[in-house]
């Protein structure tokens, strides 16, 4: 009964409208109510959730991204990938997924990568004659690429809620592969749409000029080693990383692009102090609604349910992604993570699976969660900026969620993508 | 027709230990024994694995009343309950068998029931044995070599002025990011026991341990007051008998613990080194000064001195 | 009605204002104070230990706060599918009981965070020095906050006043 009226508000306050954090904060206190739990366990828990030590890194990478935006770095970026990859057919489409590939080494917000990359590649698309639902959709899902090339907040809290033993440097380190892997697989899809659709090509602009385009971009590109090479390293950790991030990104608008006024700079802290403050809300009330779940014990039911349909590893893991792909349609990133990883991750570690990996495998399938309607705040934001509506973004959507399922499967089954690198580093 | 249930009271246990840990077992066992002698009347499910929080969390839990038991190490009682600091002190106890006559005396009773004003109700002490050094580039071989390197500390003003006092650049930071932060070099040690040295793999990013044994501190298992007085005062006895009891059984495992990870670390490739202690202990005047300050502390430390 | 709408609203616009405006200096404070951490380790070779917990502060501060504003200025994602194709008078009952439910979520954040800063207000913050309460008073203001701006938005959804919302874009 206490499982019942745990699901059974969040579900019903989710489908009337009621935001995701009070869903989660609102169906933990009616649970905690009926249970005769003294109430306050629901709030100690959301104070918990918001304010771990590790979660700082989400404010500070937010932060971080907010001030590239504002001061430049995304478009210098942006530029040096037009000319590298512009010349391909439908070369704005390979400029997307390059450009997302290299913020997406500097920031670790999928929302953030296709506001910015968005904002700026989709309205210069559909003026060169290519379709919006093509530019929108290439920007979302290459926007996914972010949460898997390091730096990536999302793995940080990955490694909090399986209970704080993995290395975050490893979790970093393993993410780059398929990052890369899922870049390669929506440069191909891109290209293949736009040859069936004609999309133009721009003349390579030589070599000159994109050495040009990198040296401008190269305070933008030294960040991304700044950050991967910190934290691999140890001159600081991840959490520390992101606040050199932050000041980084504010030197570098300020006296080398010097795009940043007092203006933008109000802005982009306004802005990173709403988004955070969304974030994490969500993960305080994820915490409750996840302390109530451990109390009911509902991670060892799970291992129980599942081993009671296959003991076969393979089958496990398709069973596992297929759970997360429906999950991911309506439950976004954090909370995700945060609720399903201490249900999960013992299920599939008694199957041998790495926690690193698995690590991986979740991040990349709320990744594309966050492409999902009804909830799918990248493509929310995708849309929004690309002036469309989602069914539009829809309707031409599939060859993308293709290439990023495929390359799901191939993270899944093949461990040594995720593992082989951070072995390496090691 | 089956005859009517009796009422049936199962006590909400929480550890931050994994599955097997001596700990996690020992309450296991202290509840096997309730249940048993009450006739099921009073259960024990236990919550380890951090399920329900860190230990922060978990004690604020257990003085509310929303879970019923906690095992948890003294240090994060500290700023609750003042007379929990003496037992952190540096180098206080002698040995094993020290510490284990003082908590089983009148002294560790005395303590014990300091909780009390604070909604808690301290059922027994148990071991985490003794901390020592690890370190991940050279071993500590005297008390100079602590000079300078940053040490992992907890997040307590007695384990910084610790540090500090040994010279070393004590750098507070969560357990989490602990691993990492070895691994990488962002401090260069830590101190810990055997088995968390071992089950938190630290060993494989910093190989020399370093017997110092600087800290006993003893963990206690405590019960929400609210939940102790919901129960007659016949289960209420059982409850306390079944937790003394449980002690032999935590520490028969205990040392079997530390036996069995100290092998396991030392076939990983751990160093293990010993190192003449009274350098350390002569540095550790200042923080007796800082720390044990009133009439109170002074006559309990002195005591647990004088105790064979 | 509307009279009362409209000082509600002059009232919040102020409250909102603040609490952004002290959220933004949260996080900037954060970032000195993190920095100065990485700095001092390495150049003092000395790390300050107070650091960590400050940082925790301001944060416990400036997320609630925030999170509050964004109660007003509609920024908390939800799922919309009923209310699009729900009609106009079950749309606005539905947005009726989930500004009722936030107003008694913030209520209850306020009084049992009470409960719990008073409860762990003997027991000090290592390092700060200060009442272990303090953790807990973010949200004790911040649930009061809550309650009032999610009143606005339901008194404006009774009389039918269109909300100023942030659209989600603007956030990233
Ligand atoms: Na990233
Ligand atoms: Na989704």
């Amino acid at each position: 009964m206490e499982l019942w009226i745990l699901f059974g508000t969040f579900t019903v306050l989710m489908f009337i409208g009621t935001p995701i954090a009070f869903c989660l904060g609102l169906s933990a206190l009616a649970t905690a109510l009926y249970m005769d739990l003294p109430p306050l366990i629901v709030f100690q828990q959301i104070n918990t959730g918001m304010n771990a030590f590790s979660m700082m890194a989400i404010p500070f990478f937010i932060f971080a991204g907010d001030l590239m935006i504002r001061g430049g770095i995304a478009e210098k970026l942006i530029h040096f990938a037009a000319s590298l990859v512009g010349h391909l057919r439908g070369g704005l489409g390979q400029v997307n997924v390059v450009s997302a590939t290299l913020f997406g080494g500097i920031s670790g917000s999928a929302v953030a990568d296709a506001s910015a990359i968005g904002g700026l590649m989709i309205p210069q698309m559909a003026a060169r004659g290519y379709d919006r639902d093509y530019a929108v959709n290439v920007t979302v899902n290459a926007a996914i690429i972010a949460l898997l090339i390091p730096p990536s907040h999302n793995m940080i809290i990955y490694s909090i809620a399986a209970g704080g033993n993995l290395s975050v440097a490893d979790l970093f380190t393993a993410g780059i592969l398929p990052g890369l892997l899922l870049a390669a697989a929506l440069m191909v899809t891109a290209w293949w749409v736009a040859r069936r659709r004609g999309y133009p090509a721009d003349p390579f602009p030589g070599w000159r000029m994109v050495g040009w385009r990198l040296l401008v971009a190269s305070p933008g590109i030294l960040l991304i080693f700044i950050i991967f090479g910190g934290v691999r390293s140890g001159i600081f950790t991840a959490t520390e990383s992101s606040c050199i991030a932050v000041i980084y990104a504010f030197l570098i608008a300020l006296f080398v692009y010097r795009q940043l006024d007092l203006a933008g700079f109000r802005e982009a802290t306004y802005g990173a102090v709403r988004t955070t403050a969304m974030v994490l809300l969500v993960i305080g009330t994820a915490q409750a609604f996840g302390w109530l779940m451990a109390l009911l014990q509902v991670p060892a039911a799970t291992v129980k349910l599942l081993e009671s349909i296959t003991t076969n590893p393979t089958l496990i893991l398709l069973l596992v992604n297929v759970a997360l792909l429906f999950l991911g349609t309506f439950m976004d990133m954090a909370p995700m993570i945060i609720i399903l990883t201490p249900v999960l991750l013992p299920v599939v570690m008694k199957f041998g699976v790495d926690p690193v990996h698995f690590g991986v495998i979740l991040i990349l399938n709320a990744g594309i969660g966050l492409n999902t309607p009804p909830v799918g705040s990248v493509l929310f934001v995708g849309c929004a900026v690309g002036k469309i509506t989602i069914r539009e973004a829809m309707r031409t959507i599939w060859p993308f969620f293709g290439a990023s399922i495929a390359v799901l499967l191939l993270v899944t089954y093949i461990p040594g993508l995720s593992l082989w690198l951070p072995a390496l580093f090691r | 027709a089956a005859p009517p249930a009796a009422a049936q009271i199962t006590l909400r246990s929480a550890d931050i230990h994994p599955d097997g840990y001596p700990t996690v077992e020992a309450v296991i066992y202290m509840g096997k024994l309730v249940e048993e002698r009450t006739k099921g009347r009073v259960k024990v499910k236990v919550f380890n694995n951090r399920q329900l929080g860190e230990e922060k969390d978990t004690i604020e839990q257990t003085r509310f009343g929303v879970i019923d038991m906690n095992r948890i190490n003294t240090a994060p009682f500290n700023n609750l309950v003042p007379a929990t600091q003496v037992l952190g002190l540096p180098f206080l106890f002698r040995s094993v068998e020290h510490m284990h006559k003082v908590v089983d005396g009148p002294i560790g009773d005395e303590i014990l029931k300091e909780f009390e004003p604070h909604g808690l109700v301290a059922l027994a002490f148990y071991d985490s044995g003794a901390r020592s050094f690890y370190t991940t580039k050279k071993q500590i071989k005297s008390l100079e070599d602590v000079k300078g390197l940053k040490i992992r500390v907890q997040q307590s003003d007695l384990w910084i002025a610790l540090m500090q006092a040994m010279g070393a650049n004590a750098t507070p930071m969560p357990f989490g990011e602990l691993y990492s932060a070895l691994q990488t070099g962002v401090v260069d040690g830590a101190e810990n026991n055997w088995p968390s040295y071992e089950s938190s793999r630290h060993f494989e990013v910093s190989k020399f341990y370093t017997i110092t044994e600087h800290s006993l501190t003893p963990e206690v298992l405590v019960m929400a007051k609210k939940s102790f007085d919901k129960l007659t005062p016949e289960d209420q006895k059982i409850v306390r008998a079944a937790a003394k009891e449980s002690v032999a059984e935590m520490r028969r495992l205990w040392v079997a613990r530390e036996k069995a990870s100290e092998a396991k670390v030392r076939e990983a490739g751990a160093v293990v080194a010993t190192v003449d202690k009274a350098p350390f202990i002569a540095a550790m005047k200042p923080v007796y000064d800082k720390f044990v300050t009133d009439a109170k502390m002074k006559d309990l430390v002195a005591r647990i001195q004088a105790t064979p | 009605m509307p009279a009362l709408i409209r000082s509600l609203g002059r009232l919040n616009g102020l409250l909102a204002a603040l609490c952004l405006a002290l959220s933004a200096l949260g996080m900037i404070g954060m970032t000195f104070v993190v920095g100065w951490q990485v700095f001092a380790r390495y150049v003092l070779n000395d790390t300050p230990s107070w650091a960590e917990p400050m940082t925790l502060q301001l944060m416990g501060w400036f997320i609630i706060l925030g999170a509050a504003v964004g109660v007003r200025e509609n920024f908390h994602l939800g799922l919309d599918l009923v209310q699009h194709v729900a009609p106009a008078a079950v749309g606005k009952v539905l947005d009726a009981i989930t500004f009722v439910l936030v107003i008694l979520f913030g209520l209850a954040m306020s009084w049992y965070s009470l409960d719990l800063a008073i409860g762990t207000w003997a027991a000090r913050l290592p390092v700060l020095g200060i009442p272990g309460g303090w953790d807990y008073m973010p949200q004790v203001i911040g649930g009061v906050v809550i309650a009032l701006f999610a009143l606005e938005r339901l008194l404006e959804r009774l009389a039918g006043i269109e909300h100023e919302g942030i659209a989600v874009q603007e956030l990233a």
